[in-house]
């Protein structure tokens, strides 16, 4: 079977850093983190305070007026984002049909609406629940909303796997295009999960810093969650050539594992096999890759599960490559956090620029690395790779190459 | 010294008294030296433990190096104290 080449012809992202995927990469390239105050009203004595959070004032700023009514907020991100997306492919709603698929994951899907009305419901207080609450929390409302809306008749999927919801998106996008199975896909992942119900979940998990973000850090001690949407319009490169599209990068690896081993702790196997795999999907060596954007959750479990497994890979090659976790600058954004990392590595692969890990103290032994400290660094590379490694040991590895001449 | 030393063996009975629950472990067999791995306390039951501390402390801990490096019973009685008392309000509450 003849293999299309796959590239990137358009990129959107909205976030707690703003809209736009230029908005996202430049905050990540200068370190200003989006990451804010959250209070919610609903949690007594609430402990963790910080989030990447979109404001009610952002989201509404940027809304994407049809029919707003049948959308909870992850759904909106994700048509703020696919607007931008869209534009910048070149596509309108006409221009497309059934060459065209949309593959969109989530992890908490329309957990705004969920939550609220269960708060209804609870109470017994003969508030009206909103009647389309199910329309609305469905995982699969973004993907179809955005399918509606541009008028892609092909294939729609909505891909579930927690935090590799997104980067599994892109990676079944990417080798459905290959495959010929359609020429183009609007993929990507969405998540607008910091509301009171989801955030107390998290903060219960004791997964949650009650501080900062520290990827690779000793002293690191949780994440911080994050919201929004990443969303690529990709498509054959010939697809592409033929409409004159600009393309930004090419899909050249995916790699895909699955630990089945323990539902919450990592397996450094598991990565390493979803990174080994994504190479040489790639047909490149590791030694080719020279800025990798890490999972890099600040979680105790996932930087020394991860460090080993990139060193698995790369042995001490690994010295030499730019390695760093945005998550502090966009948040952990669960089923959307390989899409706005996917953009932010596309920043980085284009402008050639390793962005830096922020909040950075001090070396773990245990985790032997040191990451992009202080401020973005230079690099040379042709290829850039991206992490993403989910509870229910779900692991995906995307590898981005330059843009064909 | 003594009212420190009192206060804190109040606290670690206090703590012994959440293990044993959370972690659904023979409050007797909770000895300083016994190793956690041994007494099939697993991380699971941190998040029980973590969880109970914050209801009876009103501190919040997430797991960290310190957390996820202890090994007996003992230590985790001294990473709990010791997050306890220097967590500002917590002496108020720990009576």
């Amino acid at each position: 079977m003849s293999r299309h080449r796959v590239v990137i012809t358009g990129a959107g992202a909205f976030s707690a850093c703003g809209k736009g995927a230029q908005t996202l990469w430049q905050a990540a390239r200068d370190g200003n983190s989006g990451v804010r105050e959250v209070r919610f009203e609903r949690i007594v004595d609430q402990k963790v305070t910080q989030a990447a959070a979109i404001s009610d004032a952002l989201l509404s700023e940027n809304e994407v007026h049809d029919r707003p009514r049948l959308q909870d907020r992850v759904s909106k991100f994700a048509l703020i984002a696919t607007q931008e997306a869209m534009t910048q492919a070149g596509l309108a709603p006409g221009d497309i049909g059934e060459e065209t698929g949309v593959i969109v994951g989530t992890g908490f899907g329309g957990a705004d609406t969920l939550d609220r009305n269960y708060w209804i419901f609870s109470r017994q207080e003969n508030e009206r629940m909103d009647p389309f609450c199910i329309p609305r929390i469905m995982n699969n409302a973004a993907a179809s909303w955005i399918s509606i809306i541009w008028g892609a008749t092909g294939p729609v999927y909505c891909n579930s796997t927690a935090c590799s919801a997104a980067s599994q998106s892109i990676g079944l996008a990417y080798q459905m295009v290959q495959a010929g199975i359609m020429q183009r896909c609007i993929t990507g992942g969405t998540e607008g999960c910091v509301v009171p119900g989801v955030f107390k979940a998290w903060e219960s998990l004791r997964v949650l810093s009650p501080t900062k973000c520290r990827p690779f850090s000793r002293d690191r001690n949780g994440m911080v969650l994050g919201e929004g949407a990443g969303i690529l319009v990709i498509e054959t490169l010939d697809s592409a050539q033929a409409r004159g599209a600009e393309v930004l990068a090419e899909i050249v690896g995916y790699g895909t594992s699955s630990d089945a081993g323990d539902l919450l702790r990592p397996d450094p196997a598991g990565a390493a096999a979803s990174m080994g795999k994504a190479i040489a999907d790639a047909g490149i060596q590791p030694v080719d890759i020279g800025y990798i954007n890490a999972h890099g959750t600040a979680t105790v479990a996932n930087d020394s599960c991860e460090t080993g497994a990139m060193r698995a890979v790369f042995g001490d090659a690994l010295d030499d490559i730019a390695v760093s976790s945005t998550k502090p600058v966009h948040g952990h954004a669960l089923g959307a956090a390989g899409a706005l990392e996917m953009i932010v590595t596309l920043g980085a692969l284009r402008e050639q620029m390793a962005p830096p890990n922020l909040n950075f103290t001090e070396a773990d032994s245990k985790v032997p690395l040191t990451p992009v400290l202080g401020q973005a660094r230079a690099i040379d590379t042709r290829y850039c790779l991206s992490n993403s490694f989910a509870f229910g040991g779900i692991n995906a590895s995307l590898i981005l190459g330059l843009a064909p001449q | 010294m003594r009212n420190d030393s009192e206060s804190n063996q109040a606290l670690e009975s206090a703590l012994l008294d959440i293990v044993a629950e959370e972690a659904m472990v023979d409050r007797a067999i909770l000895t300083p030296e016994a190793q956690l791995e041994n007494l099939d306390i697993a991380s699971a039951d941190f998040v029980m433990i973590l969880m109970a501390i914050e209801e009876n402390f009103g501190i919040y801990i997430s797991v960290d190096n310190e957390l996820a490096d202890l090994k007996t019973v003992q230590d985790l009685l001294t990473l709990a104290t010791k997050k306890i008392t220097d967590d500002d309000s917590s002496e108020d509450k720990a009576e």
